[in-house]
């Protein structure tokens, strides 16, 4: 049996994996739409986004729109590859 | 550490994705908002052209047309982009089509009024383009039938009568962006595209 390969910690946490697979999926997307499709906390999301920042998976713009913050995140190449290899190593697993 | 006991995290991935998918722009109000005027427009330079005699001012639909689509697709673009939450790349590549193609059509109709002849049959042939590149984007069949339709409306309005133009543009706008737009829409609302 071939050995399984080593799942990355930062996306094995199931908001994480779901903010990376929304930014995977579209060019960017503001924090009020990654907080409506992942059901989390603010201050739970907050911190995850946080995290990938620090990681270089995604970058994170803050600006302005009526005079409110607005948040926009978006995956970066490391984290496009490291999506890919999540992917591909928990794709060994559930097949076993 | 994880915490996917709820969830199996492709299954997790897929939803996400599709959640994504839902933030395309909807893209057929455009098609049917267009699809409407310039019937209404290319109807009117017809009566007004051949059935009540006023050949001189035929044209003045068209102005009309474009100024006031232009205006409620921009409010309704506008909108969506602001409700949305997410830009996607299928949008960007929407918007750099469309708006790359109403450049095109502006220059060419300048030009053929600086040369007086007829842009009609020409316009035909241009709209099949983007029309036909969406419907291949989108994978959807009606709206690559759609731009066939447009590129050979437009030859036909190459051979035919100059008379005729605006009645094949007219027909090539109910095939070409009218069915395929209803079409579109129910497809959006069932969640198919």
């Amino acid at each position: 049996m071939g050995a399984f390969e080593k799942l990355d910690p930062l996306l094995h946490n199931q908001l994480r994996l779901a903010v990376v697979s929304l930014l995977v999926s579209v060019e960017s997307a503001e924090f009020a739409f990654l907080l409506e499709n992942t059901g989390a906390t603010k201050g739970n999301l907050s911190a995850q986004i946080t995290k990938l920042k620090e990681a270089n998976y995604i970058s994170v713009e803050k600006t302005f729109r009526n005079n409110y913050p607005l948040t926009t995140c978006k995956i970066e190449p490391k984290g496009v590859q490291a999506f890919e290899s999540y992917v591909k190593a928990i794709s060994g697993y559930l097949k076993r | 550490m994880s915490d996917f006991s709820e969830q199996n995290p492709l299954e997790l991935i897929n939803e996400m994705i599709s959640v994504a998918k839902r933030s395309f722009v909807k893209m057929s109000y455009y098609f049917l908002l267009w699809g409407w005027l310039l019937f209404a427009a290319g109807l009117t330079e017809y009566l007004l052209r051949t059935q009540l005699g006023y050949a001189h001012i035929a044209w003045i639909g068209w102005p009309i047309v474009g100024v006031l689509g232009g205006i409620l697709a921009a409010v309704r673009g506008n909108k969506e982009s602001k409700s949305a939450g997410a830009t996607t790349y299928m949008n960007r590549v929407f918007t750099y089509l469309w708006g790359g193609f109403v450049v095109t059509l502006v220059l060419y109709i300048v030009a053929s009024v600086m040369h007086h002849t007829n842009p009609g049959p020409g316009i035909i042939i241009l709209t099949g383009l983007p029309t036909f590149v969406s419907g291949g984007i989108m994978r959807f069949k009606p709206l690559l039938i759609g731009g066939c339709t447009f590129w050979v409306l437009g030859i036909a309005a190459h051979v035919l009568p100059a008379e005729w133009s605006s009645l094949l543009f007219c027909l090539a706008l109910v095939l070409g962006y009218l069915v395929p737009g209803y079409l579109l829409q129910k497809a959006e609302r069932d969640g198919r595209v």
